[in-house]
């Protein structure tokens, strides 16, 4: 695995933690997605109650060379609501399934966060002045007797405490009947989608009354229905492409110049099963939880429930490369369908495009060649593309001081336990590591717990 | 369970269920198959049936569980094994599985078994402009033929009454306090829209061909109970609201109203109305005073406020 030997490998520290400390984990507080901005400057995440929190870089210190700057938070606010439909009689969750940045164009930050329903963008502006000295009225906001008003003088702007503001600028709502799973920014910057149970809409982002319909794998008898969309992307760098995964492990790649609804894709990915690990839950652990494209748009990522498949857009039949996440969970997958651990949506992500990193895909021309994912006992994972080897670490508060490396952990799958080991029987699979980002420039990563959010930066030496 | 530290007891019987699946034809692990596979019918209905979230539930957990559901019984109408199969709830193992059964026949020629939805016979046309999202929601709830349908004697496809949905789970909630009686009368609610006298009966106005084979084909495998609408509420992705519904269909308020006589919304409605008087035939044994339909009736406002707690689900 990645160790502490050769000179290209990431040695990860940790840097911070952010959350409640206690065992007791008030179920709002769960996290429910992480997500860098463009910049890497700040960092978003959401909650099952509904609330985002962003965390803003502090600006590098030139002194302190050996660190990059820490991790604040920057603003918090309620984005979603629990809201009840009261002709279903049900209630609808506040929670905050995904949250997708804009890259910046002026002094404001844009995001899009959304529940099961509705889709916000959120203007995130900051204000440091404000205008004292009007005639009208008092520093306290009551109005002055206009007859005790004897002077006129020019309102100022006078320097005030930094104050980040939220404000919703559009709400995108009442256009799915199912559960949204994914957004997807497009790369012109203007549209997005949302992906949902059964259909795909596209949105722009001006425009919140209106949006059009390009997948709808709905049957027309809901009897018939055997397959679910499960998360969707826009390809990054061209805007009429997109990817959608379903629960039974395909992938479909769809192209919107070749029809307004795209109901036959362009291409569809699938691994024929291997027929000596099958099993009653073949199907179920063959369910794709999270896709992502690499940097480039060569290649894209799928995460299942045991695996992450690195898939070669030019080639259909199969993937070129799978990592097996913890492939000791294949003998326990019963036990696991009972308490539903099996039904865990675990996501990946890719390596930040950063200029060490490139130096290391000197074989690959592309810059994604690292990819890191979540399992149980709250350890991740990361495999390196290039050189094949892996590494599991953990997240925990204890024994992780600042700037010491963390120590690899290892899975006993069965036989004799190692010393350091830990058997499969000990694991906890209620501390699970669904949500994981990669910073976009630069060797730090944000892995949430089910409460705490915890940051790791590479050692600099 | 795995758990944090928890250690195993049972390795053997461990190794029978969680071990690699065997093919059904060896001789002594065709037991521990057997086995297997019953455990993981069973589980597989008590997640459907037993959860009762105050959301909506996961559609792509309801239809992976079903998918599972669905393979276990074609296994087993492959074995020709007409052994009954343990139902773990007192609820109806088996509404879900004999619809599906009955809507295949239909689509059977056209959609062999690896069919993906996506490339079935779709109601939607390659248009050339792009679909606004908001016309998705013309697509009826009658998702196919009514000869199609499955009876409406065991939890009716839910597709034929789109409202009937919260209408019913919160019936399902009533019932839960009051025993069975009512619920055949409660069957005979939904197709009161369409006939006018509500007979248990005549509940299945729309039984299919196929159903009265099927029954006695498998006679033991799975006891519906008549008029549980459990499974409605569970497999959340058989009713499927429109959003024309929501915002043209005129909403029957009669059950908030003083005044039941007055009948809900009419012929054009795509709603099944419940009247108050099958309201009312379904709330006769828990309200303390004897009503007969067609009478106007008084509630207490306190009998109704409790109710309506009921209904709200608090």
């Amino acid at each position: 695995f990645l160790g502490a030997g050769g000179g290209n490998d990431i040695q990860w520290c940790f840097s911070q933690v952010k959350g409640a400390v206690d065992d007791d984990v008030a179920e709002a507080d769960i996290i429910s997605t992480v997500e860098f901005n463009h910049s890497g400057e700040l960092l978003a995440t959401g909650d099952k109650g509904g609330r985002v929190v962003i965390f803003q870089q502090e600006q590098e210190n030139k002194t302190q060379s050996h660190s990059r700057g820490e991790y604040n938070v920057y603003s918090t606010f309620q984005s979603h609501e629990p809201e009840f439909d009261y002709l279903k009689s049900l209630e609808i969750e506040e929670k905050i399934n995904k949250i997708r940045w804009l890259p910046q164009k002026n002094a404001a930050q844009f995001l899009l966060s959304t529940n099961d329903k509705t889709i916000k963008l959120w203007k995130i502006s900051e204000r440091d002045k404000r205008p004292e000295g009007y005639n009208l009225k008092e520093e306290d906001g009551r109005y002055r007797d206009p007859t005790t008003v004897t002077t006129l003088r020019v309102p100022v702007f006078r320097p005030m405490d930094l104050m980040v503001e939220a404000s919703p600028r559009r709400i995108f709502a009442n256009a799915h009947t199912y559960h949204i799973n994914s957004i997807s920014i497009n790369s012109d910057y203007e549209t997005y989608l949302s992906a949902d149970d059964l259909r795909i809409n596209l949105w722009h982002l001006e425009i919140t009354d209106r949006s059009f319909n390009i997948v709808d794998i709905k049957p027309a008898n809901m009897e018939e229905l055997t397959e679910v969309i499960t998360a969707a992307e826009f390809h990054p760098n061209s805007c009429s492409t997109f990817v959608y995964s379903s629960s039974k492990g395909t992938i479909r790649l769809c192209d919107m110049r070749a029809s307004a609804l795209c109901d036959r894709h362009s291409k569809l990915f699938e691994e024929p099963e291997d027929p000596s690990n099958r099993s009653f839950f073949s199907e179920i652990i063959s369910s794709i939880s999270d896709v992502k494209f690499s940097h480039s748009g060569r290649y894209m990522m799928t995460r299942d429930y045991l695996s992450v498949k690195i898939w070669d857009l030019n080639m259909e039949n199969r993937p070129v490369e799978t990592y097996q996440v913890h492939e000791y969970l294949r003998s326990k997958l019963c036990s696991l369908y009972e308490n539903d651990c099996i039904f865990d949506k675990f996501e990946c992500c890719w390596n930040g495009s950063d200029r060490q990193v490139k130096f290391l895909s000197l074989c690959t021309s592309d810059l994604s060649n690292i990819v890191m994912t979540g399992s149980y006992n709250n350890f991740f994972r990361m495999f390196d593309r290039n050189t094949k080897r892996d590494i599991t670490l953990e997240a925990s508060r204890e024994n992780n001081k600042p700037r010491t490396v963390l120590k690899p952990r290892k899975v006993c799958a069965s036989g004799k336990r190692k010393k350091d080991e830990i058997s499969v029987d000990s694991l906890d699979f209620n501390k699970k590591i669904l949500h994981t980002a990669w910073h976009p420039k630069e060797n730090i990563i944000a892995v949430a717990t089910t409460n705490n959010l915890y940051i790791f930066q590479d050692k600099m030496n | 369970m795995l758990g944090k530290g928890g250690k195993r007891k049972f390795d053997e019987h461990e190794d029978g269920l969680e071990g690699k699946v065997v093919s059904p034809t060896d001789g002594p692990s065709k037991v521990s198959y057997t086995l297997q596979r019953q455990t993981i019918f069973n589980i597989s209905l008590m997640k459907l049936y037993n959860h009762r979230p105050l959301t909506e539930p996961s559609l792509q957990k309801t239809v992976l569980i079903n998918n599972m559901l669905r393979r276990i019984q074609e296994e087993l109408k492959q074995e020709g094994s007409l052994r009954p199969m343990f139902v773990a709830t007192s609820q109806p193992a088996d509404p879900l599985s004999d619809t599906f059964r009955e809507a295949q026949p239909p689509f059977g020629h056209l959609a062999p078994p690896g069919l993906l939805p996506a490339e079935l016979v779709s109601t939607m046309p390659l248009e050339s402009c792009l679909t606004p999202a908001s016309l998705l929601e013309d697509d009826t709830f009658c998702t196919s033929p009514a000869a199609q349908h499955d009876g409406a004697t065991k939890p009716p496809p839910a597709a034929l009454q789109p409202v009937k949905d919260s209408f019913s789970s919160a019936l399902d909630e009533i019932e839960e306090l009051c025993p069975a009686p009512t619920s055949a009368e409660a069957v005979a609610a939904e197709p009161a829209a369409h006939d006018s006298k509500a007979q248990p009966s005549e509940s299945d106005v729309h039984k299919p061909e196929g159903l009265p084979e099927s029954r006695t084909a498998e006679p033991k495998l799975m006891e519906p109970l008549p008029g549980n609408f459990e499974i409605t509420a569970s497999t959340g992705f058989l009713t499927d609201l429109t959003l024309d519904d929501i915002l043209f269909a005129d909403i029957d308020t009669s059950m908030y109203d003083f005044d039941p006589c007055t009948s809900a919304a009419g012929a054009a409605s795509k709603m099944a109305p419940v009247s108050a008087d099958e309201l009312l035939k379904t709330l006769a044994p828990y309200s303390s005073q004897p009503v007969t339909p067609n009478q106007p009736f008084k509630m207490d406002l306190t009998e109704l406020d409790h109710i309506m707690e009921v209904l709200v689900g608090s």
